[in-house]
């Protein structure tokens, strides 16, 4: 009972007063102040190019903040380097949004990635791709090389190599954009099962079916900006404020 | 354990990708490690030669007047002062007699009217048996007829001198070839390298962004560049020793190649060879790898 309460107030992401701007003049995200706590399943929401995949990437330290201050696990991830950085990522797990597997490589090998960067066991990484292929429904997949897969296919198998490695942090990119609802349900029980098991979620998504009717907390963005932030008990005030916004 | 594990299984994949370009950077590394390991090789069998031929050597200088004892001692002092010399031997007037009486054999009577000093004095030496001294050998002549009392200076010189030139310009062929095994060797297995690592590019970036560690992603890359230096140079010196064996089997008993044993680099230098080709091809493969990490 104690563990979850401290868990629940020690924050995984710290995110302050953090501006993105992409030369000449473009500005992704401007002053954007956010705190997630460890565990938490968190939504990203709002229009295309509202700057949802920006802020992922800043999470992840594929880009640089032009202002501000991020904090993954106490640490701000834009002045670790070398192993340490290294060994951050290999407990983050990232499922992009285009999806960047390795088109001549098998759906296994992509999985496997993740893993054998962080020197797993070559049976531990086997079982460990078998199973979440099952849980995708993917398991005769296998050996196709994920070139050949249908796009809902491919974006299924990013999933299961942000979360194979078992991460602490599993940031999401537009997850279920080409699934249908059955598949749709799979991926989210997924996600909530390495939520169960510790692991914060962020999920950046247009699908309101994913959140609509969770209990999480949902942060919209709007050219860069937050446009409002529901805690999981006014629900129904962030879904009428992200209605309005949309007009 | 499975960090090797890792590197083997991506050191294969970059070998079945890329291996029409791998295997034409081995074949230019043994190309120039046979280059280089052939004029090398040919250059320590003139040093041989040399040793060999050097033992016929030595420096005649004829004196005005027989030196007394402590004039023996002068001289062999000057004489120590240019070099290190094997042995330095004083010829009297009397023994120069005997000895060409003794050459002369059945003829010796023509000697009968003879005075027993009408022959020089004399002064042999004999320089060490290495290349230098028999590099130098001219410049000791020249300061040899500058003692005092010396005449004249005696030895095989048109000889001596062509194999100086020749060893001389084989020194620097040596140096050049060498030369172009390192820049062959290092050159083209990091633009080999750098070609592996651009049709890999997505991937790379892809292990970094998992969090693979530099060593994991480099380690695969430095392999490779050990397997071109030991493959390359081991290929160009087995060519090198069948090229060895075909001469010797086509051209002894012809006659020149008499005169020089030849024989084949101590397992050493094979080793000596070997070791700094994988050196410089690792060498290579790192600047490439490195240029890459950085960005
Ligand atoms: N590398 C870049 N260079 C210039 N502008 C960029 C770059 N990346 C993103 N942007 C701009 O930043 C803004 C936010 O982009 P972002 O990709 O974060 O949007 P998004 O919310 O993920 O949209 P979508 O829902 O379509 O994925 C956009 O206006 C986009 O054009
Ligand atoms: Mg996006």
């Amino acid at each position: 009972m104690t563990e979850t309460t401290a868990s629940s107030r020690t924050a995984m992401i710290e995110v302050i007063k953090v501006s993105k701007s992409y030369p000449p003049n473009v500005t992704a995200l401007s002053d954007i102040s956010v705190s997630i706590a460890s565990g938490e399943i968190f939504f990203l929401i709002g229009r295309s190019g509202a700057g949802k995949t920006t802020l992922l990437k800043l999470l992840c330290n594929m880009e640089r903040p032009s202002n501000g201050l991020i904090e993954v696990a106490g640490m701000n991830i834009h002045q670790v380097t070398g192993n340490k950085l290294a060994k951050l990522r290999q407990k983050v797990g990232v499922a992009y949004q285009d999806f960047r597997l390795l088109t001549d490589r098998t759906v296994a090998e992509n999985i496997a990635i993740s893993m054998e960067v962080s020197y797993k066991k070559p049976q531990i990484i086997r079982s460990r791709v078998r199973s979440l292929l099952a849980q995708l429904q993917l398991e005769d997949k296998h050996d196709i090389l994920t070139g050949d897969l249908s796009r809902g296919e491919q974006q299924r198998v990013a999933l299961a190599r942000a979360v194979a490695n078992s991460p602490t942090l599993i940031l999401v990119d537009e997850p279920t954009g080409n699934l249908d609802a059955t598949s749709t349900a799979q991926v989210m029980e997924l996600l909530v099962r390495c939520s169960k098991s510790g692991a914060t979620i962020v999920i950046a998504t247009h699908d309101e079916t994913l959140y609509r009717h969770s209990t999480h907390r949902v942060m919209k963005l709007h050219n860069g900006t937050i446009a409002s932030l529901t805690s999981g008990n006014d629900q129904g005030a962030g879904a009428t404020g992200g209605g309005g916004d949309e007009i | 354990m499975n960090f090797w594990f890792s590197v083997f299984r991506q050191t294969g994949r970059n070998l079945r990708q890329t291996w029409t370009t791998q295997f034409m950077t081995c074949l230019t590394v043994s190309l120039s490690v046979l280059i280089f390991s052939f004029f090398y090789l040919i250059y320590l069998n003139m040093l041989n030669a040399g040793d060999k031929v050097s033992d016929d050597l030595r420096l005649v200088v004829y004196l005005e007047e027989e030196p007394g004892p402590e004039m023996q001692e002068q001289l062999r002092n000057k004489i120590t002062q240019f070099d290190q010399v094997q042995e330095i031997k004083f010829i009297s007037k009397a023994e120069a007699y005997s000895r060409f009486a003794e050459e002369l054999g059945d003829n010796r009577d023509v000697l009968t009217d003879m005075p027993t000093d009408f022959l020089p004095a004399s002064i042999e030496v004999t320089p060490l048996k290495n290349l230098r001294s028999l590099n130098q050998i001219k410049l000791f002549s020249e300061y040899l007829a500058t003692l005092p009392g010396s005449q004249k200076v005696q030895y095989g010189q048109k000889w001596v001198e062509r194999f100086y030139y020749f060893t001389q310009l084989l020194s620097i062929v040596v140096l050049l070839s060498g030369f172009l095994l390192i820049l062959t060797a290092t050159f083209m297995v990091a633009s080999t390298i750098r070609l592996t690592i651009f049709g890999r590019q997505e991937e790379l970036e892809l292990l970094k962004l998992v969090g693979a560690t530099n060593n994991y992603i480099r380690t695969p890359f430095l392999l490779e560049g050990v397997l071109l230096g030991f493959m390359g140079s081991l290929l160009g010196l087995a060519s090198l020793y069948t090229l060895f064996q075909w001469t010797l089997r086509h051209f002894s008993g012809a006659g020149f190649l008499d005169l020089f044993t030849f024989t084949f680099f101590p397992p050493e230098i094979i080793c000596t060879i070997v070791i700094l080709s994988i050196i410089l091809c690792t060498a290579g493969s790192y600047a490439s790898m490195q240029k890459f990490l950085r960005i």
